[in-house]
């Protein structure tokens, strides 16, 4: 098994300056240091249609009203600075939205990841002897020895196919086909609840076991920390 | 008179449903809406059962409120399948709960 950089077509030049504009890693940073209820708010908000920060200051009393922490605290400023954040990529536009939050997945993973181990990168393939390379590459990679992981990133549950799960799943069986390990899994924006429905009906002949999955309830795990 | 964590409920069911509505003419993700309607459906039909007669949390009856209006600004049935899995969450949170 080994890791190899992806070629990018054309696709892949035009989303790469995405992976790299300063909002995405901006969102990204903001959110690796959140709660829960911080990173429930930057989902709504980045779906959602309003642009007034007063609207989801509205819905979200125990980030913004009185059962929150008081104004000018690091956890309040946070929520501040992350609904303005979503905001500010909500009011992209369709098409640009919805490149930047897939992208920030991305980097988020990439960072909490890069907590526990090293070394992570981005846009990876994995090859195997005797076998064709897969002709998407990995969002996120650990490219450990004996402790390799390869992860998909996604916005939503509905965002789980079973194309991606079959990917995940080659990768792990041809790992494990060489005599090495190799951990797949799913890092998902979203409702765990949510995304057990959509891996259920979508997993087919594949048997989950061997593929994790990670929610937006659970991002931390990623970094080795317990769910905040 | 304020409101009890039961009504709050009731009122995220039907703005949940007038959702899973707008998603219907995505045909292929019918399944999904479905599958969606029966977790969230059961996980806050639960928070009534539970905490039912309570009033309502501070800053809950506000925040169904602005739940609802965002809700009812979605009519784009793909966004609707997106809200669908974040806006029971959203309740959630305001009622106090985990996911």
């Amino acid at each position: 098994m080994r890791f190899q950089e992806a070629k990018p077509d054309g696709r892949a030049v035009v989303y790469a300056h995405i992976q790299a504009d300063p909002l995405v890693i901006r969102v990204a940073s903001l959110l690796a240091g959140a709660s829960t209820s911080q990173r429930v708010l930057a989902r709504a908000a980045m779906n959602g249609e309003s642009t007034d920060p007063a609207v989801w200051r509205a819905m979200f009393p125990t980030l913004f009203g009185e059962r929150a922490a008081a104004k000018g605290t690091p956890e309040r400023d946070r929520s501040e600075a992350i609904l303005a954040a979503s905001l500010e990529v909500a009011d992209r536009g369709e098409q640009t939205r919805s490149q930047f939050r897939g992208a920030i997945v991305e980097a988020l993973a990439e960072q909490l990841l890069a907590v526990r181990t090293t070394p992570v990168r981005r846009e990876r393939r994995i090859l195997f002897d005797g076998r064709p390379a897969e002709i998407h590459p990995y969002d996120v990679t650990v490219e450990r020895d004996g402790a390799a992981e390869a992860w998909d990133c996604k916005w939503g549950a509905r965002g789980i196919k079973a194309d991606v799960i079959h990917q995940l799943d080659d990768a792990r069986s041809g790992a494990v086909s060489e005599g090495g390990k190799l951990l797949v899994g799913l890092v998902v924006f979203d409702a765990r609840r949510s995304c057990e429905v959509r891996l259920v009906r979508e997993r087919g002949p594949v048997a989950i076991d061997g593929i994790k999955l990670i929610a937006l309830e659970g991002l931390d795990r990623l970094a080795g920390r317990r769910p905040a | 008179m304020s409101s009890t964590v039961a009504d709050l409920v009731a009122r995220t069911l039907a703005a949940f449903d007038v959702l899973a509505v707008t998603a219907e003419p995505v045909s292929d993700e019918l399944q999904y809406v479905t599958d969606l309607s029966t977790v969230w459906g059961a996980r806050l039909r639960a928070v009534a059962a539970a905490r039912g007669a309570e009033g309502s949390p501070a800053g809950a009856d506000a925040a169904i409120d602005a739940l609802e209006a965002e809700t009812a600004r979605v009519t784009d049935p793909h966004r609707a399948i997106d809200w669908l899995s974040t806006m029971p969450q959203v309740a959630l949170a305001a009622f106090g709960e985990a996911a």
